[in-house]
């Protein structure tokens, strides 16, 4: 059954397939860094919804919806309307294209992201492995 | 004249006559500035047996019409002349401040014909122009020249534009460096400087430019310089100049290896930026008025390097990943051993693997090369070809006619890595389908500055108003084939701007600046019919020197897939691409040549 985006159970779920990945494992074995994912509202979404995960050595902990920001810092955040997080979920959106062209606003340690692209890449491609309702 | 001073510096240097001649204004209307008004005036002046190496070919050096102004980035200056590598249309461009001191020195660029009969350098300051004998500087390397051409004229702000060894020797893979150590690398044109024997240009100058609304003109340009305050593209430049992409590059098969027959290999991720930054960056550097800033300054402890300019993401390529080195120290050596020589590192990197590549095959043994043993990863035996090319020692005269050359000195053409005998840059063609039209076409050819389609496939550029929207990098279609040349028209727009590619304003507030500049009313789709008309004659110039539409090729070694990495499994298919790209500009399908109405 499909699963609600964005929700605690999804996060939960992103997480859960993560520490199954042995492609994630392998690509970020050397990434470091909690994260936190904005997801603003647009069109289709009315609110603000945040996501903490902790990323670590290519496993995951922690995963979880908060409150607001003032509940966890991060060395990552990651923002972008929902229908952009829905693009890069469903494919439709490298998520290299989204970092470039400024659709997914990050902010963060630079270095990571540049020495690591693949724990990014792979972390997108697990997520879109997730059985996900976006609603209608 | 608004945006230009409205003059040009002619030098005969055969004659030792300097003339001022007035800017041709309705050429400076449809082609702009750069390469594209360079191409202009030697449309009528380059001839098919016009020989790049002898007096006769011309020597243009030309700015743009936001040069020198408070434009971001707008520092750059072309060359352009008959390429003795390629024997087809040769243009480099390089940043620093050389533009801008040009036109400050009252001039929108210099046009020089003819040879001297000993070393010469000219000197252009405040509008007065003046040739000195240079024979105590013959022999000089880059940085030397430079510094003795200020303290002779005793200015310490003098912009100078030279060659170094290679140049002299006429090393076909010779670039003219300025401002320490930027380079106008490719085609070499450093080789038709030293054939004129012209050591050097020096220019300072304390003139403006004069501009249609100079009140509009502060406004926008702030504007367009605000842009970087929340730019990702210009944090990673800025944080770890063009090598921050080798490790994206890498992922997407991007960065050729091996000389490209590797699609991935773990120790190229050693050549990160990242590590750059943190281990042997001493500062960062930037051009004129530039809001990004991603020039570097490095060490190489271990060679007693304490100062390098670069290495750029190319230079880290073509001399690290591409030969098998992942030691980075090397690499920055080797690349401070060619900005000393005046080399391009594209050129004689691609040249060098080639080299490597034979000696594996045995198509090449010690017997061919005075006894050097060339194999991949072999830093040492680098820096000395390095030394050998750039004197033209030994095998280094071999390395000195390039890659093209020596695939066939050797009997297989088909191991060229080259278009229309131009080395390829270090973005694989088979990682970004679309760089295949960009190479196949590209005037000057293979070149990733003239259509860099591995940007637009990474979502940089904002440019949807001119219809270039980022796509699927591995898009095998006519779509791809169009928008690739539209890219290309895009970026010869830039190349007569002489504006750096990597400001990227989007469409409305870079012609808000052109137009606040020279009082043109230009619209968005005019920036395109510009850059067309700017491509076809480039084109139409090739056409005259002998290209065909055969010429419209990819080399075999990159028709073939990589088995690995992020590009593995895809080859561009050129029939499809190309016709989309014909179609786009407007060009005959079955000659290839451009209508020569299009250049009107």
């Amino acid at each position: 059954m499909a699963i609600k985006f964005p929700s605690d159970e999804w996060i939960k779920e992103l997480s859960a397939q993560l520490n199954a990945s042995e492609a994630y494992a392998q690509a970020a074995a050397t990434w470091e860094g909690d994260n936190i994912f904005v997801i603003l509202p647009d069109g289709d979404y009315p609110d603000t919804t945040y996501f903490y995960i902790n990323l670590q050595h290519g496993k995951a902990s922690d995963a979880r919806q908060l409150k607001s920001l003032d509940e966890q810092k991060a060395l990552f955040t990651t923002s972008a309307p929902f229908n952009t997080w829905r693009k890069v979920l469903e494919g439709r959106l490298d998520p290299i294209q989204g970092i470039f062209s400024g659709k997914l606003k990050l902010v963060g340690s630079l270095a990571q992201v540049q020495r690591t692209p693949k724990a990014t890449y792979m972390l997108v491609k697990v997520a879109a492995q997730i059985a996900t309702d976006f609603g209608s | 004249m608004n945006g230009y001073l409205g003059k040009l510096l002619r030098v005969d240097l055969s004659h030792n006559r300097l003339w001022d001649e007035a800017l041709n204004e309705d050429y400076a209307r449809n082609f702009v500035g750069g390469s594209g008004l360079a191409a202009r005036y030697l449309y009528d002046m380059l001839e098919a047996n016009t020989a790049p190496l002898g007096p006769e070919n011309p020597l243009f050096f030309l700015t743009g019409p936001l040069v020198g102004t408070s434009m971001s980035s707008a520092g750059r200056y072309s060359v352009c002349a008959r390429s003795p590598l390629t024997g087809l249309w040769g243009e480099a461009n390089s940043g620093g401040f050389f533009g801008p001191e040009l036109r400050y020195a009252d001039y929108d660029g210099v046009l020089i014909t003819g040879k001297a009969e000993q070393p010469v350098w000219l000197s252009i300051i405040e509008g007065q122009a003046a040739l000195h004998k240079a024979g105590d500087l013959w022999g000089c390397d880059i940085y030397a020249t430079q510094t003795r051409l200020r303290e002779v004229l005793g200015d310490p702000k003098v912009r100078v534009a030279c060659i170094g060894v290679a140049g002299e020797n006429l090393v076909k893979l010779a670039g003219i460096a300025n401002d320490h150590g930027r380079f106008a690398a490719r085609t070499g044109l450093g080789a038709v400087m030293g054939s004129k024997n012209l050591k050097a240009i020096a220019v300072r100058g304390t003139g403006k430019v004069p501009l249609y609304a100079p009140e509009e003109y502060r406004v926008i340009t702030n504007r367009i310089l605000a842009l970087h305050k929340e730019d990702y593209p210009t944090w990673q430049y800025r944080t770890y100049g063009t090598a921050g992409g080798v490790n994206v590059s890498h992922m997407l098969g991007d960065l050729p290896i091996r000389y490209f027959q590797l699609g991935e290999y773990a120790p190229a991720d050693n050549l990160s930026g990242v590590d750059l930054a943190e281990k042997y960056l001493r500062r960062n550097t930037a051009c004129h008025k530039c809001g990004i800033g991603c020039g570097r300054e490095t060490q190489s402890p271990a060679y007693n390097d304490s100062k390098v300019d670069g290495p750029e993401y190319e230079t880290i390529g073509a001399l690290g990943s591409l030969l098998m080195i992942f030691d980075l120290e090397a690499v920055i050596h080797a690349g401070h051993l060619c900005n000393n020589y005046g080399l391009d590192t594209i050129s004689l990197g691609v040249t060098i693997g080639l080299a490597c590549e034979l000696f594996e095959r045995g198509l090449l043994t010690s017997a061919d090369t005075g006894g050097l043993e060339i194999h991949y990863g072999d830093a040492g035996m680098v820096f000395h070809l390095i030394e050998l090319a750039a004197r033209r020692q030994g095998f280094g005269a071999v390395l000195a006619e390039g890659n093209a050359a020596l695939a066939e000195r050797a009997g297989v053409p088909e191991l060229s890595a080259t278009v229309n005998r131009l080395e390829i840059p270090m973005h694989d063609p088979r990682a970004y389908l679309g760089m295949a039209v960009t190479y196949a076409l590209s005037p000057r050819g293979a070149c990733h500055m003239q259509g860099d389609m591995f940007i637009l496939d990474l979502g940089q550029p904002n440019l949807g108003e001119v219809g270039l929207e980022p796509g699927d990098r591995h898009d095998n279609t006519i779509e791809k084939g169009r928008t690739a040349a539209r890219l290309q028209a895009w970026r010869n727009l830039y190349n007569s701007l002489t504006l750096c590619q990597f400001e990227n304003p989007g469409v409305q507030p870079l012609l808000e600046a052109i137009n606040a500049a020279t009082g043109w009313g230009l619209e968005a789709e005019d920036l395109i019919t510009l850059g067309k008309r700017i491509v076809n004659i480039k084109r139409l110039i090739n056409f005259k020197l002998g290209l065909t539409r055969a010429n419209d090729r990819l080399p075999d070694l990159l028709l073939k897939p990589l088995k690995e990495g992020g590009a593995a499994g895809y080859v561009p298919d050129m029939p499809t691409l190309l016709a989309g790209a014909y179609a786009e500009l407007g060009w005959d399908i079955n000659s290839g040549r451009p209508d020569e109405d299009s250049i009107l």
